[in-house]
């Protein structure tokens, strides 16, 4: 019998896209780009017990242009999958889910009505409002 | 999950406080990026805490999290031992190192 499993391809299907899908992907997406940021950060930093050249080194390599775009993408990913988490921590407890009922066409899921389908477009808006106050500092200085 | 939420939310305090501290130096962003003033960041103890907090927290949510990803792509009892201890063995390894990095640093 063919396994009815998809992996990666189910995943990344666009043809099924809501915003639910698209928040579900935008999450695992975020969270595995974040998981690389942070194990990349935690070796650049150990530089600093090499001594000050070792350090200056480091930051020569990352506070460039090329560094703050990879940063200002790191503070998207970062604001977007915390608020989006914070959701889904609240729809966790059951709250902003709606009440389950019968499955009736046009079989609209009650557990993502307009306040759940707003939190996941302000969660985008403010990881974009926190990528320009990043590029602001970022590149304000220069 | 619980483990994945509370280390989600204990997160986002303790990492808006690591960017505070590179945000609040007058001189700005990247004088805040200066050996000597790194260097003085590690010596504050409160400080120190907070970093070894973030990088448990992290570590735990980071991989927990890349854990549940494995386990909806593929499921079996040998892929589900191999993820678990695989990213086990990732979160104690990064913990490590992260926390040599921040003694080392603080004793200089």
């Amino acid at each position: 019998m063919k396994e009815n499993r998809e992996g990666v391809k189910g995943w990344l299907n666009p043809t099924r896209y809501g915003a639910n899908r698209f928040a579900y992907w935008l999450q695992r997406l975020t969270g595995l780009g974040l998981l690389i940021y942070f194990i990349a950060h935690v070796i650049e930093t150990s530089n600093i017990v090499y001594g000050k050249s070792a350090w200056e080194k480091m930051l020569a390599v990352t506070q460039t242009n090329e560094g703050h775009i990879v940063l200002m993408v790191v503070i998207g990913m970062c604001v977007f999958h915390a608020a989006n988490g914070v959701r889904l921590y609240i729809a966790e407890h059951g709250k902003g889910i709606g009440r389950p009922g019968r499955p009736e066409y046009p079989y609209k899921p009650t557990s993502l009505g307009l306040g759940m389908k707003a939190c996941i477009w302000v969660s985008v808006a403010l990881a974009a409002l926190a990528m320009m106050y990043g590029a602001y500092v970022l590149f304000g200085e220069a | 999950m619980k483990v994945h939420y509370y280390t989600g939310l204990a997160a986002i305090v303790l990492v808006a406080i690591h960017i505070l501290f590179r945000l609040t130096v007058p001189e700005g962003y990247s004088a805040s990026l200066e050996y000597e003033n790194v260097i003085a960041n590690y010596k504050n103890i409160s400080y120190t805490l907070v970093l070894e907090l973030i990088l448990v927290t992290v570590a735990v949510h980071g991989f927990n999290g890349l854990r549940v990803i494995l386990l909806e792509l593929r499921q079996g009892d040998a892929w589900e031992s191999a993820v678990k201890w695989l990213c086990i063995a990732g979160a104690v390894a990064i913990i490590a190192y992260g926390t040599r990095t921040i003694i080392l640093a603080s004793m200089m």
